[in-house]
């Protein structure tokens, strides 16, 4: 009895916040933290397929990680323009991802329709339904020399442009035009992709905005300039870093570097080095992510 | 005198300019929005017009954007390929609809759970925690294939739902999201819940997750299409359980003469997440005149 009365508050309320986390906590480390430590030990080792077991994994220190860095020809630079390609794109969809969701969150005719519109490219990026259109495609312009194994490639990526230059083609536009356009489009067009989710994330951020707070600038005579630097963006400012982390995340899964990683795995069939690939680009982005939020972080302005 | 009112009277005209947009301005966005989306919609655009194509029309070339002799001869085509499959089609939608809607609430409901502490409790290990989750979303699934695959069956859960569903209640982004919204509530309102008596449960229930609905639901929107887009090929091998998706691919997949279905297969998997992701959105905007938070 007494014992239970030595229970402070603060340790009583510690207890209630991990019976919150319980169910996912359980699940989380089960699956997920298993498969990074199963990765950690892969990477470390030297793996080989064994008739008996499966796999065997031998203890080999940091030779995997030596190979990648210093021996294998490809990795370093295909993680410095994974890299150049993931900070070129944030900002612009960042900025791209706010400005649409303040003209989607405005009074006007159509605009659920134009949500839906801007939310279209998360939905065709789905791995089911991009696979269906590249079959749907491939029945009707590749015919029968086409093979599955070719469309489950091409649609490896989530942003489907390969589908949208085709699209050109087959409508008889030549192709020396189509070239330009897509090299100067091809930012573009990717930067719209990848905001689908941020500008869903954005307008749930705008909703959630007091109105009051529009009312009294309006009251106090802001302009809309104004109003826009002094109420919605400090109060969106933290919802911006959700969305750079989901940016960051979203892009890095549809990089180079991940695709290499996934390439050395399954088509070279040498988990080891893939293993340390994907946990060296991974650390890399991490670091870099934790560095930026942080910075970030210092400098927004939290409501309450 | 009559000077003066003019000019009194063009202030407050330059003003109102300020404050509400001009009638060009409005057209001005509208136009910008309207090039973006037109962009936007043409993949969904030329899916929903080739699945209304017949087929001499699909093997057009080159091809057209719009039906001109639009038919539903594809979904014919698609019914009578679906009603001749091995299992009842019938099941593939029933399996559909299990991993989709456990996935889809069951990953709500976890990770808002598991939110609500990490935003408003202090306890140790919080921040750890919460790097750890960062962490864990950088982890591309991709590359995790084959451990993932040796955990689900050491678990004893392979070929079945599970495999699909309890991985996807732990994904990081919707605690991730979840928690970064919640932390925007304050804390006045939490307290206050308190006063009057309620428990830790109902302060969650009650009042953060109405309050957060815009959040959840982003959240259900994005959690609903990547279920959807679920085919299950690496853990499901008996065809009782396998989804809709696998099947209509399958079908989609015969080649030239299958043409008109594999687009009429596009169409119907495109369909419902972008029905979903409507009804959310209307719920979103209704949120706004519901959350009576006065600070």
């Amino acid at each position: 009895m007494k014992k239970k009365k030595k229970m402070t508050l603060a340790r009583r309320r510690a207890i209630t916040g991990y019976l919150f986390i319980m169910p996912w906590l359980v699940g989380f480390c089960v699956y997920y933290i298993k498969s990074l430590f199963m990765t950690i030990q892969f990477s470390l080792s030297n793996v080989s397929v064994d008739p008996k077991s499966g796999y065997s994994a031998a203890f080999a220190g940091l030779r995997n990680f030596k190979y990648i860095l210093l021996e294998d020809g490809k990795f370093n630079k295909i993680l410095v323009t994974s890299l150049r390609d993931i900070v070129i794109d944030v900002p612009l969809v960042l900025t791209f991802a706010l400005l649409m969701a303040m003209l989607l969150n405005q009074k006007f005719i159509g605009r659920t329709i134009f949500r839906a519109i801007f939310f279209i490219p998360v939905i065709m990026g789905c791995d089911a339904i991009s696979d269906a259109i590249a079959q749907a495609r491939q029945a009707a312009v590749g015919g029968i020399s086409s093979t599955s194994a070719a469309i489950t490639e091409s649609s490896a990526s989530t942003v489907n442009l390969d589908y949208y230059v085709a699209l050109f083609k087959d409508i008889g536009l030549p192709s020396s035009i189509i070239d330009y356009v897509v090299g100067a489009v091809d930012r573009i067009a990717e930067v719209v992709d990848l905001a689908g989710v941020q500008i869903v994330i954005f307008i749930a951020a705008l909703q959630s905005i007091p109105s009051s707070l529009y009312e009294v600038a309006k009251i106090e005579g802001a302009t809309s300039y104004e109003t826009f630097w002094k109420v919605t963006f400090p109060m969106v400012m933290p919802h911006i870093i959700t969305c750079l982390v989901y940016t960051v995340v979203d892009a890095f899964a549809s990089s180079e570097i991940v695709q290499y990683s996934y390439d050395m795995i399954f088509s070279s069939n040498s988990y080891d080095y893939g293993s340390a690939m994907a946990l060296t680009s991974m650390v890399v982005v991490c670091l870099i992510l934790f560095i930026v939020v942080a910075w970030i972080q210092k400098h927004t302005f939290y409501y309450n | 005198m009559a000077k003066e009112k003019t000019r009194v009277k063009k202030r407050w005209f330059h003003r109102e300019k300020q404050l509400n947009r001009s009638a060009a301005g409005n057209g001005l966005l509208f136009f910008f929005m309207a090039f973006c989306g037109v962009f936007m919609a043409l993949p969904l655009v030329i899916l929903i017009n080739n699945a209304l194509k017949p087929l001499d029309e699909i093997f057009q070339y080159p091809q057209t954007i719009f039906v001109k002799n639009p038919t539903f001869e594809n979904f014919k085509d698609l019914f009578v390929v679906m009603s001749d499959s091995w299992v009842p089609f019938s099941r593939y939608i029933f399996n559909t609809l299990i991993i989709t809607g456990f996935g889809t609430v069951g990953h709500v409901v976890v990770a808002s759970l598991a939110a609500y502490p990490l935003a408003k409790h202090k306890f140790p290990g919080k921040n750890i925690l919460f790097s750890i989750v960062v962490l864990s979303m950088m982890f591309s699934y991709n590359v995790t294939q084959i451990p993932n695959y040796m955990i689900i069956s050491y678990l004893g859960i392979n070929n079945t739902y599970l495999a699909l569903i309890l991985p996807s209640w732990q994904f990081g982004m919707g605690l991730y999201l979840m928690k970064q919204f919640m932390e925007q509530i304050p804390d006045s309102l939490m307290e206050s819940a308190k006063l009057d008596g309620a428990s830790e449960f109902t302060i969650f229930w009650k009042i953060f997750m109405p309050n957060v609905k815009p959040a959840w639901l982003t959240l259900a929107v994005l959690q609903f299409q990547q279920m959807w887009g679920n085919t299950g090929s690496m853990f499901l091998r008996s065809e009782k359980l396998k989804p809709m998706q696998f099947a209509l691919q399958q079908i989609a997949g015969g080649g030239a003469a299958r043409a008109g279905v594999a687009c009429a297969v596009a169409f119907v998997i495109a369909l419902v997440p972008i029905t979903f992701f409507l009804i959310c959105q209307s719920q979103i905007i209704e949120t706004m005149t519901s959350s009576g938070m006065k600070e």
